[in-house]
């Protein structure tokens, strides 16, 4: 028991370690990046020990450390909670970190700002651990907005490219959004139970919960892209292949997921909340799906795939599952940082060739790639056996047997189908055929660094569903008994998306480009989402307050309605009126002359 | 009638003559319309005054307020035409030509 405790804080302090020692000028060493890895691994090998005494002993442990301070009644700590979730989350996260700064060693090699990108690499890590075991909702937050900054500071690693900038933008922008949902549930918190505390809020009885858990549910839309807030996903994409593997595949974007599981006792009450989220998740899978048909980027592909998992997962939570959603977490970061580190091995290898349409034959070129690209693909869409049969078949199955709203359940299917789709679709172009890339090229994956990264990764991807889920806690319990048919509707759905796709592609494939039509078209451009909203509301916002305050205070009021517009009238209507000739002299004389004869002739007349 | 009405009315007269026969300056016409402005003035206080019309007290001072407004129109018209044509000569108020 004593070891818990030890164990976990030096993991936590040993993944500091590098950061700290950057005032020491470590960082302009050239082993930097070896050392940072090496830190990751052995604090990986440290974070198992508390994980297994947690699956024997079963027991939890808060580790409350420092008091911050109390404002008046509100007492704020340093606390770690350290349960089933955050146990289970570490080492898996730690794994896949491992994997992603060796494959990032190779990967940057050649990037003069090596130490840097690990640097920020690690603080990112940091701040999700700090999310992951946070106690209360102001640590929590500090890891929250930690993981968006980092996010900014490394999608836009490359700033001298426009798109970079621009997409780290949109990613703070609709995290921030998302942000007012947490800041709005901090604060009925507040107001409500005096506490940001787990342990109070999930002992005080409320009334209705809708307006804290909405927030947190608008929360994890905007860090977890569902749809609504969800274009920054894709476009993150321009950072580095390190980055979109480790933050937007397994790491960050499941921390909105991650904020609704934590919250879970007090969703379990409250059906809106479940059915909105429900609803949500089923919304953003389809969507994403759809729309990950027809990208030719395969990055953009992968990150749309990213994106309907978390839609999946957010379903689940829908339907009162959130074990079943942090097991799919923890699977899902196996094989889509695989997927990732693969995507970027091709890419490297082609010399920065990032459309499927230009790869090709890649098969037998490439072949630990291959491998682990189909694995990967597999384990994706749920094939029996692998990772991610394990939490996706289950949550597809308890899906099917629990009193839900049939018009989620079904756009889950067909996303379901859909997945299978596109990653035929990514196979099929990026591995399969004759080479369409430039032949004067020097294709190589024979580096160590490589290679050992997917490899561990791939025996995680094959075999990590199952050591979890047989060494688990049992928690809630699924279902064990259902019909042929729904049992094995998650299979169905995904051989007809299998073979749909390959026919489709196999058949076209030597066709006349014939010119889009609209759901091409539709699925294309990202359902015309990011294109209306992100320009239509900052234009007539714009051009609504030029309107008033030029046209309509200035010109008109000040200038034309009384100034104007009585010279205007008064030169129309006079010249309207007269016919001068200009003879003033005349004219007076005519006066003089009047008078004159009136005063004779009316003085005289008797 | 007393002979000072008939002298201050006399002025009126030549002055209003002034004012209607004149052969360049638009100014010579301003002044002349200062000057009727003047007996008028000259004429109501000795009325007034002579028959004590203390509640009519006020109306030569009121005049001359309005009479001084007017000047400074008359004045202000003087100076558009001087700034467009450089003198105030009568003949060059032709614009109103149809």
């Amino acid at each position: 028991m004593n070891l818990f405790a030890s164990s976990i804080v030096m993991t936590l302090l040993m993944l500091t370690m590098p950061i700290i020692l950057t005032s020491a000028s470590t960082h302009k060493n050239k082993f930097y990046p070896q050392y940072v890895k090496t830190t990751i691994s052995h604090a990986f090998m440290i974070s198992t020990i508390p994980m297994m005494m947690f699956l024997y002993s079963g027991q939890e442990m808060i580790i409350s450390n420092w008091h911050w301070m109390t404002i008046q009644t509100l007492k704020l700590t340093l606390s770690f909670k350290l349960d089933y979730f955050s146990m289970i989350f570490m080492p898996v996260a730690l794994f896949v970190t491992w994997s992603i700064m060796e494959f990032s060693i190779w990967y940057m090699h050649t990037d003069p700002n090596i130490n840097r990108f690990f640097k920020y690499l690690l603080m990112f890590l940091i701040t999700m651990m700090i999310l992951v075991t946070a106690n209360n909702l102001f640590q929590l937050f500090v890891g929250w907005e930690g993981v968006g900054i980092m996010s900014f500071l490394l999608i836009g690693w490359w700033y001298g490219r426009t798109d970079a900038n621009t997409a780290a933008l949109q990613a703070v922008l609709y995290n921030r959004i998302g942000d007012v949902g947490f800041i709005m549930a901090m604060a009925w918190f507040l107001l409500n139970t005096n506490a940001w505390d787990f342990q109070q809020i999930f002992a005080i009885e409320h009334d209705n919960l809708n307006i804290p858990l909405a927030g947190l549910l608008l929360a994890a839309t905007g860090k977890s892209a569902q749809f609504g807030l969800h274009p920054w996903l894709p476009s993150a994409m321009e950072g580095p292949t390190p980055v979109s593997a480790l933050l937007h595949s397994s790491t960050m974007v499941v921390a909105g997921v991650f904020l609704l599981i934590r919250f879970h006792p007090l969703m379990e009450h409250n059906k809106t909340i479940q059915t909105a989220a429900l609803c949500l998740g089923a919304m953003t899978t389809l969507f994403t799906a759809a729309c990950a048909l027809t990208q030719n980027d395969i990055k953009k592909i992968i990150a749309f795939s990213t994106s309907s998992q978390l839609g999946l997962m957010i379903v689940t939570i829908g339907i009162n599952q959130p074990y079943l959603a942090f097991l799919h977490i923890c699977t899902h970061a196996f094989f889509k940082a695989m997927l990732f580190m693969c995507s970027g091995s091709i890419i490297h290898s082609l010399n920065n060739e990032q459309d499927i349409r230009k790869m090709g034959g890649l098969f037998k070129a490439l072949p630990l790639t291959t491998t682990a690209l189909i694995i990967g693909t597999l384990a994706l869409t749920g094939m029996p056996f692998l990772t991610g049969f394990y939490s996706k078949d289950l949550i597809i199955e308890t899906a099917n047997t629990s009193y839900t709203n049939a018009w989620a359940l079904l756009t889950t299917l067909i996303a379901t189908s859909m997945t299978a789709a596109y990653s035929t679709r990514i196979v099929f172009f990026a591995l399969l055929g004759q080479p369409r890339f430039n032949p004067a090229i020097v294709i190589n994956e024979n580096n160590p660094l490589l290679i050992n990264s997917i490899k561990r990764l791939l025996l995680g991807s094959i075999f990590a569903g199952y050591l979890i889920s047989h060494n688990i806690t049992p928690t809630s319990i699924p279902q064990m008994t259902m019909p042929y048919y729904l049992k094995m509707t998650a299979l169905a759905v995904t051989m007809l998306g299998f073979i749909l796709a390959l026919e489709l592609n196999s058949t076209m494939q030597g066709l006349k480009f014939n010119y889009p039509q609209s759901p091409f078209k539709f699925s294309n451009q990202l359902g015309y989402f990011p294109i209306i909203i992100h320009r239509l509301l900052p234009t007539m916002g714009l051009s609504m307050s030029q309107k008033m305050a030029s046209m309509l205070l200035d010109m008109i009021w000040l200038e034309n309605v009384l100034p104007k517009s009585i010279s205007y009238f008064q030169m129309k209507s006079s010249i309207t009126v007269s016919n001068q000739k200009g003879l003033i002299k005349l004219y007076f004389l005519s006066f003089m002359i009047t008078l004159a004869l009136s005063f004779f002739v009316l003085n005289f007349h008797g | 009638m007393p002979v000072v009405y008939v002298n201050i009315f006399l002025a009126f007269i030549v002055s209003l003559m002034g004012l209607l026969i004149y052969r360049s300056h638009l100014m010579s016409s301003l002044l002349c319309l200062e000057g009727m402005m003047l007996s008028l003035f000259v004429m109501l206080t000795v009325t007034v005054l002579n028959n004590h019309f203390t509640l009519a007290n006020m109306a030569p001072i009121i005049l001359l307020v309005f009479a001084a407004c007017e000047a400074a129109l008359g004045l202000s018209l003087l100076v558009m035409v001087s700034n467009t044509y450089g003198t105030d000569y009568v003949q060059n108020l032709n614009l109103l030509q149809c």
